[in-house]
């Protein structure tokens, strides 16, 4: 039943055909509120509730036992004197810049390889996803394991075919090495689950408009830059979005893959925050960071989505 | 492990001991152990590393007293943050544990409470492992007491060195020949087997096994105050030198550069490293393998020796409630049966001083403790454990980079900026 | 494209991707170079025993994937359906909690949780869980319920339903797919979260798995466990890969109904 129901609302909105607002709309003014408030509750309490107490925290000196005492703007002075912060958020950026490319563009070809139904496609949607499955911390234990020389197969394996003549330490050895593990892990985890987003924009565009390119002798490549690649923007903003706010947030997959070495040199910024709050213990250091990434975030992304709207229009 | 039950049987002498000890007993003048109305769970908070010690003593303790311990225990990484969080939410355990080299840090935090009148009160008070007790002192306070000790030595793999031709019992005594006996196992035997193993990649490790080198002939890395790092000394570099070269002649195992400390025992439990520094806990490990294992102290590049007291000291936190009752669990810790068949069991090294183990091996461990030292920094995670401690870039620049020398001298620099940044 | 090269390049691509999920289980059997479930026993016997981590693991994946469908299904219809005071405004805050330092802000979730009597509590942490899920939920619900027809509620209404009524009577049975997506992931989430549950959680016997595997993999300093180590990653990811691809037919259906809209 739902199978039914879900097929036949498709074309109504792509087709973007909304009803006339119904009269009920504008005394449903209360109606609509009860129905938000569960959420408006967990997002005030849980939400906005920590986050005013992580915007105080960054105005005070906050000792972990003893009462704070107010000291702004020092927090937010001293992260200029940190010397890990201008580095991690240089190497942030490089990362972010390197994931979002390399993992749209596998996503976005994985979703151009399975658009199409024929037999066997259900098999390797299912298989590329797969890895969506499995948790983040998991997942990096996974690859803890299968990099590590001691029971991973890689190093055997590229030995074998003589690519390599030493184990490679690929976690915790050359710098670049341990970048391009993390890389693949991320790609890996992550690939599948933005090939289904792009996927669904994709059958989204309705076949007769590509029919109609083709009878008017329009080539494949003029068909996907003419028609797939304008339709998709909404879903390719919304992969980028997320994409780029993940990625300048990573912390799990260096925490634990390579902790955040050799040296430093796949330390992130939320790693150098944490570093603040848990191994130095400088909790107001630590929020004054917190807040300056979440205030470039909401920045970045209200930039995002306002040029992305001004090129629709 | 059969030791809880054994200890068990042996706790009223050791509860007698503690119970007399409480020194600020209520003004009823009982002690408090007989005066405590009902039963009481102590939480324990430790980490990973310790997690079979702590255990094995609650259950000893829980076996012989109304009250009752609980243990409770987080990956290493991640035990500070765990502490750091329950503190700001002012909802510390009834006791917690720590790496000894992060007790300033916890102190000056106050996080601990003051023990002072109740340890003072233990008759053997003098006998407790003093380098502990001085990192948990501030201001004439003490803070905490020891709750396992690990000293840094050398471990021999006593069958290579009979398979090179050299003799097991004459451990190397200073760095130099330390680097020679290496370099002949290396030699003669070759193939997988290696002459030395070490952290590389690694800053914790690091301190803990070159540190005592630079000691044994009267260097320093800091100052007593931990504020001002002297990495750049001659007695380093010239320990850096030896590590250096042993690693460029590729008599150190390849690994040691990536190694991280995560897989240290495990390249030492292969059986194919000649003569490594590490950790005393260790030696049953090894033992476990299968190896013959010799142990000598870790000497100077020329002569003498030192060694890191390590290991952890427990405290009783300041959010607690029930102070009394967490403290008759520490005394029962540090008293003499305690300790005594903990020597006896584990063949590790234990918090007390005035005991003589039965093993020579344990022996040259207690022998070590005595001279060895803990080094006092309030910033000590952040400046040398850490992965991105600067100590960490420093060692790895005076071992692998272009130069060692400008490596040292601007990791005092580095270092120094660290340990007193605010 | 034809059709022998595009099978043979798939079957490659798909092998890339599998097989790391294949390797883990194999080496979480082999010890040295001979078939062992030794790793399974030291798992299951480790700490409380994996027992208790699996309860406690199921205890709050039903509290966060109740929670979430309950509070992200609301929120979805008033989105999709109503104008209210501060929508946009909600909208946004929703939003935000993706860009927030996950990590910072769990220090002051501790303490108001404490406030809450709720510390060291698996409702606490899921009602921390179901906060994270929110922005892919509510999301999610919204373009599922925009996407439905508003002549298919407007019926209903003339029949006789209340909002309400609407909701539960014609509107639910429309939405199944994203319902499905979005309790597929609040599952994965919980399921697999490891620095919420180590933060917010104190006691050995309320831990969750991806606590006590992280735990047992550092259990011996100097030595990593990696048969054990693989053995709990299969442990953890096996009930995730059966109910991903049970769910596959819905979840797909679920992204095409509610992703879409920017």
């Amino acid at each position: 039943m739902s199978n039914s129901l879900g097929v036949r609302a498709r074309p109504d909105r792509v087709t973007g055909a909304a009803p006339p607002a119904p009269p009920r709309r504008r005394s449903s003014g209360l109606t609509g509120l009860a129905y938000a408030a569960p959420a408006a509750v967990i997002v005030a309490l849980f939400f906005l509730l920590p986050l005013g107490l992580v915007v105080w925290m960054s105005l005070n000196k906050w000792p972990l036992l003893a009462p704070p005492t107010f000291n702004a703007p020092g927090n937010y002075t001293q992260i200029a004197d940190n010397a890990l912060v201008l580095d991690a958020v240089v190497f942030t950026l490089k990362y972010t810049a390197v994931v979002t490319v390399l993992l749209f563009s596998v996503a976005f070809g994985l979703a151009l390889l399975v658009q199409h139904r024929r037999p066997g496609i259900g098999f390797f949607r299912g298989a590329f996803f797969l890895p969506a499955a499995v948790g983040w911390a998991t997942a990096t234990l996974l690859f803890f394991g299968l990099l590590s020389d001691q029971i991973g197969p890689l190093n055997d394996l590229l030995e074998g075919i003589g690519l390599i003549d030493a184990p490679v330490s690929w976690t915790a050895g050359d710098p670049a090495v341990a970048f391009g593990s993390t890389v693949t892990l991320v790609i890996w985890r992550w690939a599948g689950f933005n090939m289904l987003i792009l996927l669904t924009g994709l059958q989204a565009i309705p076949n007769e408009i590509y029919e109609a390119a083709r009878v008017d002798g329009a080539s494949a490549f003029q068909a996907f830059r003419r028609i797939t690649l304008p339709l998709m923007r909404p879903t390719i903003a919304l992969v980028l979005c997320l994409m780029i706010t993940g990625s300048l947030l990573g912390f799990e997959q260096f925490y634990i893959l390579t902790r955040g070495g050799p040296g430093s040199s796949t330390t992130s910024v939320v790693m150098v925050i944490v570093r603040e709050a848990f191994v130095r213990f400088n909790l107001g250091s630590a929020a004054a960071m917190s807040v300056l990434v979440l205030a470039a975030l909401v920045l970045l992304n209200a930039l995002q989505l306002a040029f992305i709207r001004r090129r629709n229009s | 492990m059969d030791m809880p039950r054994r200890l068990g049987a042996l706790l009223a002498a050791a509860l007698l001991v503690t119970s007399c000890g409480g020194a600020e007993t209520p003004p009823a003048g009982e002690s408090p152990a007989s005066q405590a109305p009902a039963a009481v769970t102590i939480k324990v908070w430790t980490r990973a590393a310790t997690e079979s010690h702590t255990k094995a003593l609650a259950e000893a303790y829980n076996a012989a007293h109304t009250n009752k311990v609980e243990v409770t225990a987080y990956p290493n990484e991640e035990y500070p943050a765990k502490i750091a969080t329950a503190a700001g939410a002012k909802n510390l355990p009834d006791l917690f544990a720590s790496d000894v080299v992060f007790a300033p840090n916890y102190v000056s935090q106050g996080l601990w409470t003051d023990v002072t009148e109740r340890f003072g009160a233990l008759p053997y008070k003098d006998k407790v492992a003093p380098a502990h007790i001085k990192e948990a002192t501030q201001d004439g306070k003490i803070y905490a007491v020891p709750h396992t000790v690990d000293v840094s030595v050398l471990f021999l793999n006593k069958a290579l060195y009979t398979k090179a031709g050299l003799d097991p019992e004459k451990p190397p005594t200073s760095l130099k020949e330390m680097a020679e006996q290496a370099t002949t196992i290396r030699e003669k035997i070759g193939g997988d087997t290696y002459g030395t193993y070490f952290g590389g990649n690694c800053g914790g490790c690091n301190v803990f096994t070159l540190w005592p080198s630079v000691w044994a002939e009267g260097g320093d890395v800091m100052n007593p105050e931990g504020t001002q790092s002297t990495v750049d000394g001659p007695q380093m570099a010239a320990v850096f030198d030896v590590y250096r070269k042993l690693f460029e002649a590729g008599v150190a195992a390849p690994g040691s550069k990536e190694e991280n400390g995560t897989t240290w025992l495990g390249a030492l439990q292969a059986g194919n490293i000649g003569v490594a520094p590490g950790p005393s806990a260790w030696l049953g490990l090894l033992e476990e393998k299968g190896i013959d294992v010799g142990v000598a102290p870790i000497p100077g590049v020329n002569g003498g020796t030192s060694t890191f007291v390590g290991g952890d000291v427990i405290g009783i936190s300041a959010t607690t409630q029930q102070a009394e009752a967490a403290w008759d669990f520490l005394a029962f810790t540090l008293s003499d049966k305690v300790q005594g068949d903990l020597q006896a069991k584990s063949r590790s090294t234990v918090a007390r001083t005035d005991l003589t183990a039965t093993d020579p091996r344990v022996q040259t461990m207690n022998e070590v403790m005595a001279v060895g030292r803990t080094p006092y920094a309030l910033k000590f995670n952040e400046s040398y454990n850490d992965s991105q401690s600067p100590w960490l870039k420093t060692l790895r620049d005076a071992l692998f980079g272009a130069d060692p020398a400008g490596a040292l001298k601007a990791g005092a620099a580095t270092i120094t900026a660290s340990l007193n940044q605010q | 494209m034809r059709r022998p090269a595009y099978y043979a390049g798939m079957a490659v691509l798909s092998l890339l991707f599998v097989y790391p999920i294949v390797w883990s289980g194999w080496s979480s059997v082999r010890l040295g170079d001979a078939f062992s479930l030794d790793s399974y026993r030291k798992l299951a016997e480790y700490g409380e025993g994996v027992g208790v981590y699996l309860t406690n693991t199921v205890i709050l994946v039903l509290f966060t994937v109740a929670g979430t469908l309950l509070v992200a299904t609301f929120a979805g219809y008033a989105f999709a359906r109503f104008r209210f005071p501060g929508k946009g405004l909600l909208f946004v805050l929703i939003l935000a909690i993706l860009m927030v330092p996950y990590p910072t802000i769990l220090i002051p979730l501790y303490v108001l949780l404490g406030w809450l009597g709720l510390q060291d509590s698996l409702l606490g942490l899921a009602l921390v869980m179901i906060m994270f899920q929110l922005p892919f939920a509510v999301f999610m619900m919204r373009n599922a319920f925009e996407s439905v027809p508003r002549t298919l509620d407007e019926a209903a209404m003339i029949d006789g339903c209340g909002s309400f009524g609407a909701l539960v009577r014609v509107l639910l049975p429309a939405v199944v797919p994203g319902l499905v997506t979005v309790g597929l992931f609040a599952f994965l989430a919980s399921w697999n979260d490891y620095v919420a549950p180590l933060i917010l959680i104190s006691s050995n016997e309320r831990f969750t798995l991806p606590v006590a595997v992280v735990n047992m993999r550092l259990h011996n300093f100097g030595a990593v466990d990696y048969p054990t180590m693989q053995a709990g990653v299969v442990f953890m990811a096996l009930p995730c890969l059966a109910i991903f691809l049970l769910l596959q037919r819905y979840y797909v259906r679920g992204f095409m109904s509610g992703a879409l809209r920017g």
